[in-house]
């Protein structure tokens, strides 16, 4: 049974997918060089080093090297061993038990024990992590710990997703000790932290830089490499770039599309395409139609807009190629769930203003349509929708200008900040049309399922934008989230997308990638894992 | 400084009071004013509607605007400025954490354009009309019209990547941890391109203004009786200058609001670890607190700046008194 669960479920789990470039692989082959200082640069001081309470891209990025999950996830994205050694999935996916590994400790020398896990989900994850507290906040019945070295979740139906949920990532043990009865959000172990990954802080230098020592008795025995890890604080990403060429840093958790050609070029650097990221990952850049808004009910209208919008161009002037034109609703990242082979509206403008003419938005003598017989439209109304996105969107917007331009559309884009687009997208829906990246995250539950389930419409921020409704879409989406064999899971989001995709709630542009770079000395990085350094050595 | 009485300061420095009541009002009402809504970028992106209730009340955000605004103020006046939504520490002890590395840069960069300034304007006004004259006043035009975040790109380019002079970012060599005299040395290695970046518009203003003063004063009836009487050109110029310097002073007093904006930029591209850096992440996480501390310091800072403008001009000007 155990046997059988875990290889359904291996076989679902997604892959993090991971491309090497550059001119040579990774220096795998050379043997790991103890001592020395690795450098990466991050882009903001993330405040406080606690990722059980955020999810922060951030506070992950700089944080997760001091912790680890109950699980890892390997190179395709199955279950490894962290602080479980093994585990159980038992009931059809109702119960997972699970045996930690003995003689784990804290970084202050503290035994490593269940409660520890049990008190981290309960008191802290449940609470303060927005992705966990979402997606097993209502499921999960229960934690048990039998013992020491035992941990059982008991759920009040089968839950399939929990093996992708449990890394540095999405669920991060802290220590009981250093938690209980304190507020998480405000302990000084939030910037003086206590964990049980290969790293733990040796000075906190605020806006600067983060240092972290070697721990000495982490679990897995020899690792890390390096007797101290620095995080530079360098915001901005241009800076970064030279500080790599110039030497001062080793490894680059991004590089800006304009400097990806220099770099990749460059033989003293190495690079690898990664659709992971620690603040949200699998990530597809989707234009969301507003179905609150009675012109765009008309699916012909959505439809013509999608054959309206060529997305190479998306692609190649925006990404600098990092990425890829998106074939269906769900990422290929996630293999398990991607439905390929879908048809999705191609580039065809004389499709798109066939079907503009056949809904009734007729080309007037200046170019722009404007109303002729469309139900509950004005005659002689202008064919014109706002676009919103994110300042750092504004490309998107302007080519999304151009091309529904081109067809007869006028467009007017409207950029927001983040803190300001959420409330108008999610509460007021003040919008006609915008683009999101949605990101998939680590399994269909987390992050594709608020795209589309009805119980998902606002307020939360970066939930069913589109006000999408489908009893059916809704029912196989609670399907899927009970059903562990990984076939029947598969064809259960692959009937989910080839409806999505005739009905077109969203358009989905392009799936979006980050390209990590480090020095050629440098080796053993995991792009794809936000213990990215647990390997990694670099030779002076 | 006899200039100045003991109740003009008195009463300058009461006037304080209200100016910060209405700045905290102001950059309150103004914070507020501004869409957005911090709860987003405090719980990120994928919670649910209860999750960033959750939120909003834990950080008091679900209160109205008139009872936070009346705590933030009974907060600030008893010296507490508040704990910051993103640190979840007090506002006051991250500004303090980051307010030296911000002065350093900020007053390196004022010596510097100031010095340099008063020194480049004197060699301009001595040698106008010649080569080395045109040569400095386009040099200043340009460096007046100049931005800074694209002169510190070409700073780098041009003296870090290009001959490998200086560092690019930080404020200390993260390799190495020096102590004592070689991490000073470290740290002025690395304040050398900032401080270069942030002090070119204020040099070129200086320079112009020097410049164009002194050429005035050194027409004038007192300068030509000075020479007559046969004092030498130094001590002519000494005299000229210190009138030079009233119209100088108000300059650059006028211009510590325009420094800290500047130094925001210059913090952001050079990796700086000091206010600048800070504000600028604030403002994006819609950090109230934070933000308003920040706001509130710079308010002050300009407002004393001009306050020392003022004494400093009666230093100059034995003609100015204050009562």
């Amino acid at each position: 049974m155990r046997r059988k669960h875990l290889r359904v479920l291996g076989s679902f789990l997604l892959t993090a997918g991971v491309a090497e470039l550059g001119p040579a692989p990774v220096l795998a082959q050379d043997a790991p060089v103890r001592g020395g200082t690795l450098v990466v640069a991050i882009s903001a001081d993330p405040g406080h080093l606690n990722p059980a309470i955020t999810t922060s891209g951030a506070t992950h990025a700089a944080a997760e090297l001091l912790y680890n999950g109950l699980l890892g996830q390997d190179e395709r994205g199955n279950p490894i061993p962290e602080l479980a050694e093994r585990w159980q999935v038992e009931q059809g996916g109702a119960v997972y038990r699970f045996r930690l590994r003995d003689g784990v400790k804290w970084h202050d020398g503290a035994p490593f024990t269940a409660a520890d896990v049990k008190f981290t989900f309960e008191e802290i994850l449940l609470k303060f992590h927005a992705r966990t507290k979402a997606s097993l906040g209502g499921p999960l019945a229960g934690i048990d710990t039998p013992d020491d070295r035992s941990i059982v979740f008991r759920f009040k139906q089968p839950y399939a997703p929990l093996l992708s949920q449990l890394d540095a990532t999405e669920a991060p043990i802290l220590a009981r000790h250093v938690y209980e009865g304190k507020d998480p959000q405000t302990n000084p172990a939030n910037t003086n932290p206590v964990g049980t990954g290969p790293f733990k802080l040796a000075a906190y230098k605020k806006g600067a830089e983060i240092r972290l020592a070697r721990n000495p008795g982490y679990f897995k025995a020899g690792l890390p490499y390096p007797d101290e890890l620095v995080m530079r604080i360098i915001p901005d990403a241009s800076t970064q770039v030279l500080a790599l060429e110039n030497g001062e840093v080793d490894f680059l958790w991004g590089v800006p599309g304009p400097y990806l050609s220099r770099v990749k070029a460059d033989a003293r650097f190495r690079t690898a395409q990664t659709g992971y990221n620690p603040g949200g990952s699998n990530c597809i850049m989707t234009v969301s139609f507003n179905l609150d808004r009675p012109i765009l009910k008309e699916v012909r209208l959505r439809r013509a807009l999608a054959h309206a919008t060529d997305r190479q161009p998306f692609l190649a002037q925006i990404l600098f190629g990092e990425g890829k034109v998106a074939a269906a609703p769900i990422s290929s990242e996630i293999p398990s769930a991607h439905a390929a082979g879908l048809a999705l509206p191609r580039f065809d403008r004389g499709e798109a203003e066939r079907l503009l003419d056949a809904v009734g938005w007729k080309r007037e003598g200046d170019g722009a349509r404007v109303a002729r017989g469309v139900p509950g439209v004005t005659d002689g109304t202008r064919l014109a929708l706002d676009f919103v996105h994110f300042p750092a969107f504004a490309k998107y917007g302007e080519l999304i200008r151009q091309q529904w331009g081109a067809a007869g559309v006028a467009v007017t884009q409207r950029p927001l900040e983040p803190a300001v687009f959420a409330p108008a997208v999610f509460k007021e829906r003040n919008f006609d049309t915008n683009v999101i990246s949605y990101c998939n995250g680590p399994d269909p539950e987390i992050g594709v399922r608020r795209m589309y389930h009805s119980s998902q419409i606002g307020p939360a921020p970066f939930t069913n934008a589109a006000a999408y409704r489908n009893p059916t879409v809704d029912a196989l989406f609670d399907e899927a989230s009970r059903t562990v064999e990984g076939d029947k899971r598969s064809r259960l989001y692959r009937q989910i997308q080839e409806i999505v995709v005739q009905e077109l709630p969203y358009y989905w542009l392009v799936e979006t990638l980050s390209t990590r770079a480090w020095s050629a000395r440098c080796g053993g990085f995991k792009p794809g894992s936000g213990l990215f350094a647990e390997d990694a050595f670099c030779k002076r | 400084m006899q200039a100045v009485s003991s109740r003009y300061l008195a009463r300058h420095l009461a006037q304080l009071l209200p100016t910060i009541a209405a700045l905290i009002l102001l950059t309150f009402c103004l914070i507020h004013l501004a869409p957005g809504d911090p709860v987003i970028a405090l719980g990120g992106e994928h919670g649910d509607a209860g999750y960033y209730a959750f939120i909003r009340a834990r950080f008091g955000l679900d209160r109205p605007l008139p009872v936070q605004l009346l705590a933030y103020a009974r907060n600030v006046l008893g010296g507490d400025l508040g704990v910051s939504y993103v640190h979840g520490r007090p506002v006051a002890s991250l500004i303090a954490e980051r307010l030296p590395a911000t002065l350093l840069l900020m007053s390196t960069a004022l010596l510097l354009s100031s010095a340099a300034g008063v020194a480049l304007g004197l060699l301009a006004a001595h040698r106008a009309h010649r080569p080395a004259d045109l040569l400095l006043r386009s040099a200043a035009l340009l460096g007046y019209a100049t931005p800074s975040f694209w002169l510190a790109q070409v700073a780098v380019l041009a003296l870090a990547i290009g001959t490998g002079l200086f560092p690019v970012q930080g404020m200390t060599d993260a390799r190495q941890a020096a102590t004592g005299l070689r991490h000073a040395a470290d740290v002025l290695h690395h304040l050398a391109l900032p401080a270069l970046v942030l002090a070119a518009n204020e040099l070129a203003l200086t320079t112009r203004l020097v410049r164009t003063g002194l050429l005035e004063a050194l027409g004038t009836d007192y300068v030509r009786t000075a020479r007559a009487k046969g004092l030498p050109e130094g001590r002519v110029a000494r005299h000229a200058l210190r009138n030079v310097l009233l119209p100088v002073v108000t300059v650059i007093g006028g211009r510590v609001g325009m420094l800290c904006s500047g130094a925001v930029l210059v913090e952001a591209v050079f990796a700086w670890p000091g206010l600048g850096q800070l504000l600028l992440s604030s403002l994006l996480a819609r950090d109230y607190p934070a933000l308003l501390g920040m706001f509130l310091l710079v308010s002050l800072a300009v407002v004393l700046a001009n306050l020392a403008t003022d004494l400093v001009y009666g230093w100059l000007d034995p003609r100015i008194r204050y009562e």
